[in-house]
């Protein structure tokens, strides 16, 4: 996987090729003003690299990513006046993601604004509740090995660590989903 | 609250909530909460991962199912309030967790949601990041309309931001986690720095949290 990607409007903007109104810049992650933002103060918080979906960002940068929406997400408090913001990420095509560059929202709320990021409540009965716990634990035993922040300062942006064969097919597989 | 409270007894209560001391106050939200108790195994939860700094159990109100609520162990009450090697760890387990999703219940994508504040869709006084797996028409919308904003308010708007971050781009140090127990340990004993700001964040919140519904 290459740092940047030349047709990625993500990548253009934090190589500076679109202008953009940069709020946070650190050695992984750039934060801009969305234009068109759901409220003034909306912002864009993504990685430098180039990475289509959260799996791939890589456990440093996913810690980066989110202090610094953290970082915003206090700023906002501080300097808006606002009465809330959420932290929104859409991982993938039906869960909304738009852009092929994983990006955090961190946005501004007020009461009554318009945004919706609510759902209806569905009634599971125990058994679909114990067969979905069933599978997800499963998974979950593999949680817990993480990538520490590194003892010796970053200079170059890191590679991401390599994929067995069968995550890379199964990426391969959830990229198709991405416009 | 389970309770109907009287307008008088709410007034004495968001005064008494102001007096208190931030140690105080915590130790005062943690009585109350019910994911406290949830993570101490005091009400019973389908838990699918746990280690020293969170839990992650499924909500029983999904928006689909699988759907989950990844909460830290320490009651914080808005996001704000986290320490920095914490907001790492919890974002690095929801990475995860995505991805238990998307292997384990054919989930086509995932929505992670963290709402700070009542205005915002927050419901409970214990800071939870929602995972939420999605599927191609599951019928769940979540809306985010487009406003358009005059070249002089994205500037202005832009630049109270900038400036509000402007030390943090310059302190940013590598955050260091620690052996994860030790960690929580510690954090008992030594209570975080708090800005001022945290403060007011955090009495305002609680009180709007009580003061709802």
């Amino acid at each position: 996987m290459t740092a940047s990607r030349e047709n990625c409007i993500v990548c253009q903007i934090v190589g500076n090729k679109i202008p953009s109104k940069k709020i946070y810049e650190d050695e992984f992650v750039m934060a801009v003003l969305d234009v068109n933002g759901s409220n003034p103060g909306h912002c864009f918080v993504m990685p430098k690299n180039h990475y289509p979906i959260l799996e791939q960002v890589p456990d440093i940068e996913i810690g980066r990513l989110f202090q610094a929406s953290n970082k915003i997400s206090s700023a906002i408090f501080e300097s808006l006046g606002v009465q809330g913001t959420n932290i929104f990420v859409a991982n993938g095509i039906p869960a909304g993601q738009t852009v092929a560059h994983f990006t955090i929202n961190v946005i501004p709320r007020k009461e009554n604004d318009g945004i919706n990021l609510q759902w209806q409540p569905r009634q599971l009965n125990e058994e679909e509740m114990s067969t979905v716990e069933l599978k997800l634990k499963e998974q979950a035993k593999n949680i817990g090995h993480f990538e520490k922040e590194d003892k010796k300062p970053r200079v170059h942006a890191p590679k991401p660590a390599a994929l067995s064969e069968e995550e890379e097919e199964y990426f391969e597989r959830q990229m198709r989903r991405l416009p | 609250m389970a309770e109907q409270i009287s307008q008088e007894q709410l007034r004495e209560l968001q005064e008494k909530i102001k007096q208190m001391s931030p140690e105080e106050l915590k130790e005062f939200q943690k009585k109350q909460c019910i994911f406290c108790q949830i993570v101490a195994g005091k009400i019973q939860a389908k838990k699918i991962y746990e280690d020293g700094n969170v839990a992650a159990i499924l909500d029983i109100n999904p928006a689909n199912p699988g759907h989950i609520l990844l909460l830290t162990k320490e009651h914080y009450s808005i996001m704000p309030q986290i320490p920095d090697d914490e907001i790492a760890h919890v974002f690095m387990v929801a990475k995860s967790l995505s991805n238990s999703m998307l292997k384990g219940i054919d989930a086509q994508g995932t929505n992670i949601i963290v709402a700070n504040g009542v205005a915002a869709g927050q419901r409970a006084q214990h800071f939870m990041a929602h995972i939420i797996p999605r599927k191609e028409n599951d019928g769940l919308r979540f809306e985010l309309p487009q406003k358009t904003m005059e070249e002089s308010e994205i500037n202005a708007v832009g630049n109270r931001l900038a400036a509000a971050l402007g030390g943090a781009a310059e302190e940013e140090k590598p955050a260091q986690r620690q052996e994860q127990k030790k960690e929580v340990a510690q954090a008992k004993k030594e209570p975080r720095q708090k800005k001022e700001s945290d403060s007011n964040i955090n009495l305002d919140d609680i009180s709007r949290i009580l003061g709802a519904k």
